[in-house]
Protein backbone atom coordinates (compact mmCIF):
# COMPACT_ATOMS: atom_id res chain seq x y z
CA UNK A 1 0.00 0.00 0.00
CA UNK A 2 1.44 3.55 -1.01
CA UNK A 3 1.33 6.62 0.80
CA UNK A 4 -2.48 7.63 -0.06
CA UNK A 5 -3.25 5.09 2.70
CA UNK A 6 -6.08 6.27 4.88
CA UNK A 7 -6.08 5.03 8.52
CA UNK A 8 -8.94 5.44 10.84
CA UNK A 9 -10.77 3.91 13.93
CA UNK A 10 -13.46 1.05 13.28
CA UNK A 11 -16.77 1.78 15.08
CA UNK A 12 -15.63 -1.14 17.32
CA UNK A 13 -12.33 0.58 18.94
CA UNK A 14 -15.04 3.34 19.80
CA UNK A 15 -17.32 0.68 21.36
CA UNK A 16 -14.50 -0.92 23.05
CA UNK A 17 -13.11 2.12 24.53
CA UNK A 18 -16.89 3.43 25.60
CA UNK A 19 -17.54 0.20 27.18
CA UNK A 20 -14.20 0.00 29.12
CA UNK A 21 -14.37 3.54 30.23
CA UNK A 22 -18.14 3.07 31.59
CA UNK A 23 -17.10 -0.36 33.52
CA UNK A 24 -13.93 1.71 34.78
CA UNK A 25 -16.04 4.22 35.90
CA UNK A 26 -19.55 2.79 37.32
CA UNK A 27 -16.87 0.75 39.37
CA UNK A 28 -15.41 3.75 40.92
CA UNK A 29 -18.50 5.12 41.19
CA UNK A 30 -20.52 2.41 42.52
CA UNK A 31 -18.39 0.93 44.40
CA UNK A 32 -18.64 -2.44 42.69
CA UNK A 33 -14.93 -4.39 41.81
CA UNK A 34 -16.24 -6.78 39.91
CA UNK A 35 -17.88 -4.11 37.12
CA UNK A 36 -13.96 -3.61 36.71
CA UNK A 37 -13.67 -6.61 36.43
CA UNK A 38 -15.84 -7.28 33.17
CA UNK A 39 -14.03 -4.11 31.42
CA UNK A 40 -11.09 -6.07 32.03
CA UNK A 41 -11.28 -8.40 28.48
CA UNK A 42 -12.32 -5.34 26.58
CA UNK A 43 -9.41 -2.78 28.06
CA UNK A 44 -6.82 -5.93 26.93
CA UNK A 45 -7.87 -6.29 23.67
CA UNK A 46 -7.82 -2.26 23.30
CA UNK A 47 -3.93 -2.39 24.66
CA UNK A 48 -2.89 -5.67 22.63
CA UNK A 49 -4.56 -4.87 19.52
CA UNK A 50 -3.67 -0.96 19.55
CA UNK A 51 0.30 -2.42 19.68
CA UNK A 52 0.67 -4.84 17.76
CA UNK A 53 -1.01 -2.98 14.88
CA UNK A 54 0.72 -1.59 11.63
CA UNK A 55 0.32 -0.72 8.76
CA UNK A 56 0.32 -3.33 6.22
CA UNK A 57 2.38 -4.01 2.99
CA UNK A 58 0.42 -5.17 0.54
CA UNK A 59 1.10 -4.95 -3.26
CA UNK A 60 -1.36 -5.31 -5.79
CA UNK A 61 -1.33 -5.83 -9.72
CA UNK A 62 -4.29 -5.50 -11.77
CA UNK A 63 -5.01 -6.51 -15.58
CA UNK A 64 -7.33 -7.15 -17.70
CA UNK A 65 -6.48 -10.03 -20.53
CA UNK A 66 -7.81 -8.02 -23.54
CA UNK A 67 -8.94 -3.94 -23.32
CA UNK A 68 -10.94 -4.05 -27.08
CA UNK A 69 -13.87 -6.58 -27.27
CA UNK A 70 -17.26 -6.98 -28.91
CA UNK A 71 -20.69 -5.80 -27.25
CA UNK A 72 -21.42 -9.54 -25.68
CA UNK A 73 -17.78 -10.86 -24.98
CA UNK A 74 -16.39 -11.63 -21.77
CA UNK A 75 -12.90 -10.27 -19.77
CA UNK A 76 -11.65 -11.95 -17.35
CA UNK A 77 -9.71 -9.37 -14.87
CA UNK A 78 -6.93 -10.90 -12.74
CA UNK A 79 -5.75 -9.44 -9.26
CA UNK A 80 -2.33 -10.34 -7.85
CA UNK A 81 -2.13 -9.64 -4.62
CA UNK A 82 1.20 -10.18 -2.87
CA UNK A 83 1.27 -9.91 0.79
CA UNK A 84 4.69 -8.47 2.10
CA UNK A 85 3.51 -8.66 6.05
CA UNK A 86 0.76 -11.01 7.27
CA UNK A 87 -2.99 -9.43 6.32
CA UNK A 88 -5.55 -10.49 9.24
CA UNK A 89 -8.25 -9.09 7.06
CA UNK A 90 -8.54 -7.84 3.28
CA UNK A 91 -11.41 -6.75 1.85
CA UNK A 92 -11.63 -6.23 -1.99
CA UNK A 93 -13.97 -4.48 -4.11
CA UNK A 94 -13.51 -4.18 -7.70
CA UNK A 95 -15.73 -1.15 -9.38
CA UNK A 96 -17.97 -2.11 -11.72
CA UNK A 97 -18.32 0.48 -14.76
CA UNK A 98 -21.79 0.41 -16.53
CA UNK A 99 -21.62 -1.80 -19.11
CA UNK A 100 -20.09 -4.70 -17.70
CA UNK A 101 -21.52 -7.18 -15.61
CA UNK A 102 -19.73 -9.89 -13.03
CA UNK A 103 -20.22 -13.32 -14.68
CA UNK A 104 -18.03 -15.45 -12.20
CA UNK A 105 -15.74 -14.82 -9.28
CA UNK A 106 -16.63 -12.72 -6.40
CA UNK A 107 -15.94 -9.40 -6.30
CA UNK A 108 -16.40 -7.90 -2.69
CA UNK A 109 -14.70 -10.34 -0.37
CA UNK A 110 -12.84 -10.31 2.27
CA UNK A 111 -9.76 -12.72 3.05
CA UNK A 112 -6.74 -13.39 4.59
CA UNK A 113 -3.30 -13.02 3.22
CA UNK A 114 -0.25 -14.76 5.13
CA UNK A 115 3.35 -13.90 5.00
CA UNK A 116 4.64 -14.12 1.59
CA UNK A 117 1.70 -14.98 0.60
CA UNK A 118 0.93 -14.36 -3.48
CA UNK A 119 -2.92 -14.53 -4.70
CA UNK A 120 -4.24 -14.24 -8.02
CA UNK A 121 -7.88 -13.87 -8.29
CA UNK A 122 -10.12 -13.53 -11.19
CA UNK A 123 -13.15 -12.26 -12.11
CA UNK A 124 -14.80 -12.59 -15.56
CA UNK A 125 -16.83 -9.65 -17.25
CA UNK A 126 -19.71 -9.77 -19.77
CA UNK A 127 -19.80 -6.46 -21.99
CA UNK A 128 -23.13 -5.74 -22.16
CA UNK A 129 -22.95 -2.57 -23.48
CA UNK A 130 -20.66 -0.79 -25.94
CA UNK A 131 -18.77 2.49 -24.55
CA UNK A 132 -15.41 2.69 -23.43
CA UNK A 133 -15.67 1.25 -19.18
CA UNK A 134 -12.74 1.62 -17.00
CA UNK A 135 -11.79 -1.80 -15.32
CA UNK A 136 -9.58 -2.16 -12.68
CA UNK A 137 -10.09 0.37 -10.05
CA UNK A 138 -10.43 -1.11 -6.64
CA UNK A 139 -10.71 -0.04 -3.44
CA UNK A 140 -8.80 -1.80 -0.45
CA UNK A 141 -9.74 -2.27 2.82
CA UNK A 142 -7.38 -4.05 5.31
CA UNK A 143 -8.14 -4.12 8.83
CA UNK A 144 -5.78 -5.42 12.23
CA UNK A 145 -5.77 -8.23 13.81
CA UNK A 146 -8.37 -7.03 16.59
CA UNK A 147 -10.31 -5.65 14.25
CA UNK A 148 -10.13 -2.09 15.50
CA UNK A 149 -8.03 0.12 13.02
CA UNK A 150 -8.49 -0.02 9.19
CA UNK A 151 -6.02 1.51 6.56
CA UNK A 152 -8.06 1.64 3.03
CA UNK A 153 -7.11 2.66 -0.23
CA UNK A 154 -8.29 3.03 -3.68
CA UNK A 155 -6.08 1.61 -6.49
CA UNK A 156 -6.47 3.19 -9.87
CA UNK A 157 -5.11 0.61 -11.83
CA UNK A 158 -7.48 0.84 -14.30
CA UNK A 159 -7.31 -0.08 -17.90
CA UNK A 160 -9.70 1.49 -20.09
CA UNK A 161 -11.34 -0.62 -22.50
CA UNK A 162 -13.22 -0.52 -25.82
CA UNK A 163 -16.41 -2.23 -26.06
CA UNK A 164 -17.22 -2.01 -29.61
CA UNK A 165 -21.06 -2.04 -30.70
CA UNK A 166 -21.31 -5.70 -32.31
CA UNK A 167 -22.06 -5.17 -36.24
CA UNK A 168 -25.57 -6.83 -36.98
CA UNK A 169 -25.74 -9.12 -40.49
CA UNK A 170 -27.05 -6.90 -43.14
CA UNK A 171 -28.23 -8.40 -46.48
CA UNK A 172 -27.83 -5.17 -48.31
CA UNK A 173 -27.35 -1.66 -48.09
CA UNK A 174 -28.33 1.86 -49.39
CA UNK A 175 -27.10 2.54 -52.06
CA UNK A 176 -26.43 6.16 -53.03
CA UNK A 177 -27.94 8.00 -56.22
CA UNK A 178 -24.60 9.06 -57.38
CA UNK A 179 -20.87 7.61 -57.29
CA UNK A 180 -17.55 9.34 -56.51
CA UNK A 181 -14.74 8.92 -58.68
CA UNK A 182 -12.77 6.47 -57.43
CA UNK A 183 -12.64 3.05 -57.65
CA UNK A 184 -14.90 0.63 -55.54
CA UNK A 185 -17.65 -2.17 -55.97
CA UNK A 186 -20.83 0.47 -56.93
CA UNK A 187 -21.75 0.11 -60.77
CA UNK A 188 -21.52 3.88 -61.70
CA UNK A 189 -23.95 5.15 -64.34
CA UNK A 190 -21.33 7.03 -65.61
CA UNK A 191 -19.59 4.79 -68.74
CA UNK A 192 -15.53 3.35 -68.41
CA UNK A 193 -13.69 0.10 -67.04
CA UNK A 194 -16.20 -2.13 -65.47
CA UNK A 195 -17.96 -5.32 -66.08
CA UNK A 196 -21.43 -4.21 -66.20
CA UNK A 197 -22.77 -3.75 -69.50
CA UNK A 198 -24.33 -0.90 -70.55
CA UNK A 199 -24.71 -0.32 -74.06
CA UNK A 200 -22.96 -0.71 -77.34
CA UNK A 201 -21.63 2.09 -79.93
CA UNK A 202 -19.52 2.37 -83.03
CA UNK A 203 -16.26 1.54 -83.18
CA UNK A 204 -13.48 4.36 -82.71
CA UNK A 205 -10.04 4.16 -83.08
CA UNK A 206 -8.09 3.49 -80.13
CA UNK A 207 -10.77 1.03 -78.86
CA UNK A 208 -9.51 -2.18 -77.83
CA UNK A 209 -10.46 -4.95 -80.50
CA UNK A 210 -11.63 -7.15 -77.30
CA UNK A 211 -14.01 -4.90 -76.56
CA UNK A 212 -15.66 -5.75 -80.54
CA UNK A 213 -18.73 -6.73 -79.92
CA UNK A 214 -18.95 -9.48 -83.16
CA UNK A 215 -22.32 -10.55 -82.86
CA UNK A 216 -23.49 -6.56 -83.57
CA UNK A 217 -20.66 -5.87 -85.89
CA UNK A 218 -21.91 -8.96 -88.06
CA UNK A 219 -25.78 -7.84 -88.50
CA UNK A 220 -24.35 -4.02 -88.24
CA UNK A 221 -21.56 -4.16 -91.44
CA UNK A 222 -19.24 -1.78 -89.35
CA UNK A 223 -17.35 -2.66 -86.53
CA UNK A 224 -19.57 -2.35 -83.03
CA UNK A 225 -17.89 -2.15 -79.15
CA UNK A 226 -19.08 -2.52 -76.00
CA UNK A 227 -19.79 -0.07 -73.30
CA UNK A 228 -19.54 -0.70 -69.52
CA UNK A 229 -20.34 0.84 -66.18
CA UNK A 230 -17.33 2.13 -64.15
CA UNK A 231 -17.13 0.65 -60.74
CA UNK A 232 -16.76 3.63 -58.29
CA UNK A 233 -17.16 4.65 -54.53
CA UNK A 234 -19.12 6.84 -52.90
CA UNK A 235 -19.24 8.76 -49.88
CA UNK A 236 -21.21 8.10 -47.09
CA UNK A 237 -22.05 10.78 -44.33
CA UNK A 238 -23.69 8.77 -41.18
CA UNK A 239 -25.69 11.58 -39.07
CA UNK A 240 -25.76 10.97 -36.10
CA UNK A 241 -28.71 13.06 -33.85
CA UNK A 242 -27.40 13.36 -30.42
CA UNK A 243 -29.33 16.04 -29.11
CA UNK A 244 -32.08 14.25 -27.27
CA UNK A 245 -32.01 10.23 -26.32
CA UNK A 246 -35.50 8.51 -25.38
CA UNK A 247 -34.35 5.94 -22.67
CA UNK A 248 -35.24 2.79 -20.62
CA UNK A 249 -33.48 1.35 -17.99
CA UNK A 250 -30.25 0.35 -20.33
CA UNK A 251 -31.72 0.78 -23.63
CA UNK A 252 -32.10 4.28 -25.60
CA UNK A 253 -32.36 5.56 -28.97
CA UNK A 254 -28.89 6.31 -28.86
CA UNK A 255 -27.95 3.11 -28.32
CA UNK A 256 -29.83 1.67 -31.42
CA UNK A 257 -28.43 4.57 -33.28
CA UNK A 258 -24.79 4.28 -32.40
CA UNK A 259 -25.02 -0.08 -32.98
CA UNK A 260 -26.63 0.93 -36.61
CA UNK A 261 -23.84 3.43 -36.79
CA UNK A 262 -21.10 0.77 -36.21
CA UNK A 263 -22.39 -1.63 -38.23
CA UNK A 264 -23.08 0.65 -41.44
CA UNK A 265 -19.53 2.11 -40.97
CA UNK A 266 -18.05 -1.41 -41.04
CA UNK A 267 -20.49 -2.28 -44.39
CA UNK A 268 -19.74 0.66 -46.11
CA UNK A 269 -15.92 0.49 -45.84
CA UNK A 270 -15.75 -2.71 -47.12
CA UNK A 271 -17.56 -1.96 -49.95
CA UNK A 272 -14.61 0.45 -50.43
CA UNK A 273 -17.08 3.40 -50.18
CA UNK A 274 -15.58 6.47 -48.28
CA UNK A 275 -17.54 6.94 -44.93
CA UNK A 276 -17.70 10.35 -42.66
CA UNK A 277 -19.51 10.52 -39.07
CA UNK A 278 -21.39 14.10 -38.27
CA UNK A 279 -22.30 13.91 -34.66
CA UNK A 280 -24.81 16.41 -34.14
CA UNK A 281 -25.36 17.25 -31.08
CA UNK A 282 -25.03 19.27 -28.08
CA UNK A 283 -21.14 18.54 -28.29
CA UNK A 284 -20.31 18.55 -32.44
CA UNK A 285 -17.93 16.41 -33.71
CA UNK A 286 -17.44 15.38 -37.01
CA UNK A 287 -14.79 13.14 -39.40
CA UNK A 288 -13.76 13.43 -42.59
CA UNK A 289 -14.86 10.67 -45.23
CA UNK A 290 -12.08 8.12 -45.47
CA UNK A 291 -11.64 4.51 -46.59
CA UNK A 292 -9.65 1.79 -45.17
CA UNK A 293 -9.61 0.18 -41.58
CA UNK A 294 -8.09 3.33 -39.69
CA UNK A 295 -11.41 4.72 -40.70
CA UNK A 296 -13.18 1.87 -39.29
CA UNK A 297 -11.56 2.40 -36.19
CA UNK A 298 -11.66 6.26 -36.00
CA UNK A 299 -15.23 6.30 -36.59
CA UNK A 300 -15.89 3.54 -33.94
CA UNK A 301 -13.81 5.45 -31.23
CA UNK A 302 -15.36 8.42 -32.04
CA UNK A 303 -19.17 6.34 -31.81
CA UNK A 304 -17.59 5.01 -28.31
CA UNK A 305 -17.33 8.63 -27.00
CA UNK A 306 -20.85 10.09 -28.40
CA UNK A 307 -22.92 11.05 -25.17
CA UNK A 308 -25.70 12.93 -24.77
CA UNK A 309 -25.17 16.64 -24.12
CA UNK A 310 -27.21 19.07 -23.05
CA UNK A 311 -27.25 22.06 -25.22
CA UNK A 312 -29.50 24.86 -25.46
CA UNK A 313 -27.15 26.38 -28.47
CA UNK A 314 -28.73 26.85 -31.84
CA UNK A 315 -26.42 24.92 -34.15
CA UNK A 316 -27.28 24.48 -37.92
CA UNK A 317 -25.63 22.35 -40.24
CA UNK A 318 -23.46 25.83 -41.35
CA UNK A 319 -21.11 24.93 -38.62
CA UNK A 320 -19.61 21.90 -40.21
CA UNK A 321 -16.40 22.82 -41.77
CA UNK A 322 -15.79 22.53 -45.46
CA UNK A 323 -14.70 19.03 -46.84
CA UNK A 324 -17.01 17.28 -44.28
CA UNK A 325 -20.06 16.87 -46.30
CA UNK A 326 -18.74 16.58 -49.69
CA UNK A 327 -20.87 16.60 -53.11
CA UNK A 328 -23.07 13.97 -54.23
CA UNK A 329 -22.36 12.12 -50.84
CA UNK A 330 -24.94 10.17 -49.01
CA UNK A 331 -26.02 11.55 -46.17
CA UNK A 332 -27.94 8.46 -43.93
CA UNK A 333 -29.35 9.85 -40.66
CA UNK A 334 -30.02 8.29 -37.37
CA UNK A 335 -32.08 10.51 -35.83
CA UNK A 336 -35.11 10.26 -32.89
CA UNK A 337 -36.30 13.14 -34.66
CA UNK A 338 -37.32 14.42 -31.28
CA UNK A 339 -35.26 17.68 -31.44
CA UNK A 340 -35.71 20.83 -33.75
CA UNK A 341 -32.22 22.03 -34.26
CA UNK A 342 -31.51 17.71 -35.89
CA UNK A 343 -34.80 18.49 -38.08
CA UNK A 344 -33.92 21.59 -39.15
CA UNK A 345 -30.23 20.77 -40.09
CA UNK A 346 -31.57 17.51 -42.11
CA UNK A 347 -33.61 19.45 -43.88
CA UNK A 348 -31.28 22.08 -44.59
CA UNK A 349 -29.05 19.56 -46.00
CA UNK A 350 -31.77 17.80 -48.19
CA UNK A 351 -32.66 21.58 -49.42
CA UNK A 352 -29.14 21.47 -50.32
CA UNK A 353 -29.23 18.72 -52.61
CA UNK A 354 -27.62 16.23 -50.44
CA UNK A 355 -28.93 12.39 -50.74
CA UNK A 356 -30.28 12.09 -47.58
CA UNK A 357 -32.00 8.85 -46.23
CA UNK A 358 -33.67 9.29 -42.82
CA UNK A 359 -33.29 6.12 -40.24
CA UNK A 360 -35.68 7.17 -37.76
CA UNK A 361 -35.06 5.43 -34.32
CA UNK A 362 -38.48 5.22 -32.89
CA UNK A 363 -38.83 6.99 -29.25
CA UNK A 364 -42.27 5.21 -28.86
CA UNK A 365 -40.87 2.15 -27.14
CA UNK A 366 -39.35 4.47 -24.14
CA UNK A 367 -42.77 7.00 -23.85
CA UNK A 368 -45.25 5.65 -21.74
CA UNK A 369 -48.68 7.21 -22.22
CA UNK A 370 -49.90 9.68 -19.54
CA UNK A 371 -52.42 9.16 -17.72
CA UNK A 372 -55.77 10.57 -18.05
CA UNK A 373 -57.33 11.09 -21.20
CA UNK A 374 -56.16 14.47 -21.90
CA UNK A 375 -53.03 12.71 -21.50
CA UNK A 376 -53.72 9.88 -24.42
CA UNK A 377 -54.89 12.98 -26.43
CA UNK A 378 -51.29 14.49 -26.05
CA UNK A 379 -49.76 11.85 -26.57
CA UNK A 380 -51.68 11.24 -29.98
CA UNK A 381 -51.27 14.71 -31.05
CA UNK A 382 -47.63 14.33 -30.51
CA UNK A 383 -47.61 11.17 -32.99
CA UNK A 384 -49.52 12.62 -35.15
CA UNK A 385 -47.26 15.84 -35.05
CA UNK A 386 -44.56 13.33 -35.99
CA UNK A 387 -46.25 12.09 -38.40
CA UNK A 388 -46.69 15.44 -40.01
CA UNK A 389 -42.70 15.85 -39.82
CA UNK A 390 -42.38 12.69 -41.63
CA UNK A 391 -44.56 13.94 -44.41
CA UNK A 392 -42.60 16.98 -44.72
CA UNK A 393 -39.09 15.01 -45.24
CA UNK A 394 -40.70 13.00 -48.02
CA UNK A 395 -42.20 15.94 -49.61
CA UNK A 396 -39.02 17.12 -49.85
CA UNK A 397 -37.51 14.38 -51.02
CA UNK A 398 -35.75 12.46 -48.44
CA UNK A 399 -37.55 8.78 -47.17
CA UNK A 400 -38.36 8.38 -43.85
CA UNK A 401 -37.92 4.75 -42.43
CA UNK A 402 -39.56 4.42 -38.46
CA UNK A 403 -36.95 1.71 -37.13
CA UNK A 404 -38.51 0.61 -33.90
CA UNK A 405 -36.27 -1.63 -30.68
CA UNK A 406 -35.07 -4.96 -31.66
CA UNK A 407 -36.49 -4.75 -35.48
CA UNK A 408 -33.27 -5.81 -37.42
CA UNK A 409 -31.48 -3.06 -38.95
CA UNK A 410 -31.17 -4.98 -42.58
CA UNK A 411 -34.77 -5.29 -42.49
CA UNK A 412 -35.30 -1.35 -42.05
CA UNK A 413 -32.73 -0.92 -45.34
CA UNK A 414 -35.03 -2.82 -47.27
CA UNK A 415 -37.46 -0.78 -46.37
CA UNK A 416 -35.61 2.52 -47.51
CA UNK A 417 -34.16 0.89 -50.44
CA UNK A 418 -38.26 -0.45 -51.26
CA UNK A 419 -39.05 3.50 -50.79
CA UNK A 420 -36.23 4.96 -53.34
CA UNK A 421 -37.20 2.63 -55.68
CA UNK A 422 -40.68 4.16 -55.28
CA UNK A 423 -39.99 7.48 -55.25
CA UNK A 424 -38.15 6.91 -58.34
CA UNK A 425 -40.59 5.00 -60.55
CA UNK A 426 -43.02 7.76 -59.11
CA UNK A 427 -40.55 10.29 -60.49
CA UNK B 1 -34.41 -4.84 36.05
CA UNK B 2 -35.91 -8.07 33.79
CA UNK B 3 -36.97 -5.16 31.72
CA UNK B 4 -33.70 -3.18 31.05
CA UNK B 5 -32.15 -6.63 30.18
CA UNK B 6 -35.16 -6.69 27.96
CA UNK B 7 -34.50 -3.70 26.39
CA UNK B 8 -30.60 -3.93 26.14
CA UNK B 9 -31.23 -7.45 24.19
CA UNK B 10 -33.86 -5.88 21.83
CA UNK B 11 -31.40 -2.70 21.84
CA UNK B 12 -28.45 -5.00 20.45
CA UNK B 13 -30.74 -6.87 18.31
CA UNK B 14 -31.83 -3.92 16.21
CA UNK B 15 -28.35 -2.74 15.93
CA UNK B 16 -27.51 -6.10 14.11
CA UNK B 17 -30.66 -5.89 11.61
CA UNK B 18 -30.21 -2.37 10.86
CA UNK B 19 -26.42 -2.42 10.67
CA UNK B 20 -25.96 0.61 13.00
CA UNK B 21 -22.89 -0.07 14.81
CA UNK B 22 -23.26 2.52 17.68
CA UNK B 23 -26.33 1.24 18.53
CA UNK B 24 -23.96 -1.65 19.87
CA UNK B 25 -22.64 -0.22 22.97
CA UNK B 26 -26.01 0.78 24.28
CA UNK B 27 -27.24 -2.60 24.31
CA UNK B 28 -24.52 -4.35 25.88
CA UNK B 29 -24.55 -1.42 28.39
CA UNK B 30 -28.07 -2.50 28.90
CA UNK B 31 -27.36 -5.73 29.27
CA UNK B 32 -24.52 -5.25 31.89
CA UNK B 33 -26.31 -2.99 33.74
CA UNK B 34 -29.47 -5.09 34.08
CA UNK B 35 -27.10 -7.80 35.22
CA UNK B 36 -25.50 -5.51 37.48
CA UNK B 37 -28.19 -4.37 39.44
CA UNK B 38 -29.53 -7.58 39.32
CA UNK B 39 -26.50 -8.55 41.47
CA UNK B 40 -26.34 -5.34 43.55
CA UNK B 41 -29.86 -5.82 44.72
CA UNK B 42 -29.00 -9.47 45.98
CA UNK B 43 -26.70 -8.03 47.87
CA UNK B 44 -23.80 -10.31 47.02
CA UNK B 45 -19.74 -8.86 47.28
CA UNK B 46 -18.99 -10.58 44.02
CA UNK B 47 -21.88 -11.86 42.43
CA UNK B 48 -22.54 -15.63 41.20
CA UNK B 49 -21.37 -15.41 37.86
CA UNK B 50 -19.67 -12.73 37.43
CA UNK B 51 -16.96 -14.43 35.14
CA UNK B 52 -20.02 -15.98 32.67
CA UNK B 53 -21.56 -12.45 32.35
CA UNK B 54 -18.00 -10.39 31.92
CA UNK B 55 -17.79 -13.72 29.37
CA UNK B 56 -20.57 -13.58 27.58
CA UNK B 57 -20.91 -9.81 27.49
CA UNK B 58 -17.23 -9.85 25.72
CA UNK B 59 -17.88 -12.74 23.09
CA UNK B 60 -21.25 -10.88 22.26
CA UNK B 61 -19.13 -7.59 21.68
CA UNK B 62 -17.10 -9.74 19.88
CA UNK B 63 -20.22 -11.21 17.57
CA UNK B 64 -21.49 -8.15 17.37
CA UNK B 65 -19.07 -6.17 15.42
CA UNK B 66 -17.71 -9.12 13.51
CA UNK B 67 -21.94 -9.51 11.86
CA UNK B 68 -21.38 -5.79 10.98
CA UNK B 69 -18.50 -7.04 9.08
CA UNK B 70 -20.03 -9.32 7.30
CA UNK B 71 -23.19 -7.66 6.53
CA UNK B 72 -20.58 -5.23 4.39
CA UNK B 73 -18.42 -7.74 3.04
CA UNK B 74 -18.45 -11.08 3.62
CA UNK B 75 -15.40 -13.02 5.02
CA UNK B 76 -14.22 -16.27 2.23
CA UNK B 77 -14.92 -19.20 4.50
CA UNK B 78 -11.09 -19.83 5.55
CA UNK B 79 -11.31 -16.87 7.35
CA UNK B 80 -14.42 -17.16 9.13
CA UNK B 81 -12.80 -20.60 10.61
CA UNK B 82 -9.83 -18.46 11.30
CA UNK B 83 -11.86 -15.78 12.86
CA UNK B 84 -13.77 -18.29 14.91
CA UNK B 85 -10.61 -20.07 16.22
CA UNK B 86 -9.55 -16.41 16.73
CA UNK B 87 -12.45 -15.74 19.11
CA UNK B 88 -12.77 -19.13 20.63
CA UNK B 89 -9.22 -18.01 21.44
CA UNK B 90 -10.22 -14.56 22.91
CA UNK B 91 -13.48 -15.69 25.48
CA UNK B 92 -10.74 -17.98 26.54
CA UNK B 93 -8.49 -15.43 27.47
CA UNK B 94 -11.01 -12.97 28.77
CA UNK B 95 -12.28 -16.10 30.93
CA UNK B 96 -9.14 -16.25 32.79
CA UNK B 97 -8.35 -12.97 32.51
CA UNK B 98 -11.52 -11.88 34.22
CA UNK B 99 -10.78 -14.33 36.75
CA UNK B 100 -7.53 -13.29 37.82
CA UNK B 101 -8.50 -9.72 38.25
CA UNK B 102 -11.48 -11.05 40.49
CA UNK B 103 -9.03 -13.06 42.38
CA UNK B 104 -6.30 -9.61 42.62
CA UNK B 105 -9.45 -7.80 43.67
CA UNK B 106 -10.26 -10.14 46.29
CA UNK B 107 -13.40 -11.06 45.45
CA UNK B 108 -14.86 -14.78 45.47
CA UNK B 109 -17.09 -15.85 42.02
CA UNK B 110 -19.85 -17.56 43.29
CA UNK B 111 -19.94 -21.03 41.48
CA UNK B 112 -16.04 -21.09 41.73
CA UNK B 113 -13.43 -20.92 39.20
CA UNK B 114 -13.69 -24.49 37.89
CA UNK B 115 -17.35 -24.79 37.69
CA UNK B 116 -17.40 -21.67 35.47
CA UNK B 117 -14.53 -22.58 33.62
CA UNK B 118 -16.54 -26.05 32.65
CA UNK B 119 -19.04 -24.02 31.55
CA UNK B 120 -17.73 -21.48 29.60
CA UNK B 121 -15.33 -24.48 27.42
CA UNK B 122 -18.91 -26.18 27.03
CA UNK B 123 -19.89 -22.88 25.36
CA UNK B 124 -17.31 -22.29 23.41
CA UNK B 125 -17.81 -26.29 22.59
CA UNK B 126 -20.90 -25.67 21.27
CA UNK B 127 -20.19 -22.59 19.45
CA UNK B 128 -16.57 -24.84 18.03
CA UNK B 129 -19.18 -27.63 16.90
CA UNK B 130 -21.66 -25.25 14.99
CA UNK B 131 -18.74 -24.08 13.15
CA UNK B 132 -17.64 -27.13 12.04
CA UNK B 133 -21.19 -27.76 11.13
CA UNK B 134 -21.83 -24.59 9.18
CA UNK B 135 -18.15 -25.51 7.28
CA UNK B 136 -19.11 -29.07 6.44
CA UNK B 137 -22.98 -27.10 4.83
CA UNK B 138 -20.55 -24.49 3.42
CA UNK B 139 -18.27 -27.09 1.70
CA UNK B 140 -21.32 -29.63 0.51
CA UNK B 141 -22.97 -26.14 -0.83
CA UNK B 142 -19.59 -25.64 -3.03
Amino acid sequence: MTDDVVRYATPKLGGYVVLTALGLLSSLIFARPELAAVSAPFAVVLAVGLTVSRRPDLRMHVEVDRDRVLEGDEVVLEIELDARDSVPRLELLVEVPRGLELVSGTNRTALRLELGEQRLLELRFRCTHWGAPRLGDAHLRVGDAAGLLVWEQTLEQGTVMRVYPRPEELRQLVGPRETQLFTGNRVSRAKGEGLEFADVRSFVPGDRIRRINWRASARRGELWVNEFHAERNADVILFLDSFVDARRGDRGTLDEAVRAAATLTERYLLEKDRVGLVNFGGVLNWLRPGTGLVQRYRIVEALLNTEITLSYAWKEIDVLPRGTLPPKALVLALTPLLDDRAIGALLDLRARGFDLVIVEVSPLPYAETPPGELGELAFRLWKLRREGRRLQYERAGAPVVEWHERTPLTSVLEGVNASRRHARARV
Amino acid sequence: MLALGLAGTVWLAYALVTAGARAIVPGLVGVGASWSLSAWTRGAGAPGGTVLAAVGIFVAAEIAYWSLEQASVPDEGELVARRAAGLALRASGALVLVAFVLAALGLRPGGGLVIETVGVLAAVGLLAIVLVLARAVYGAER
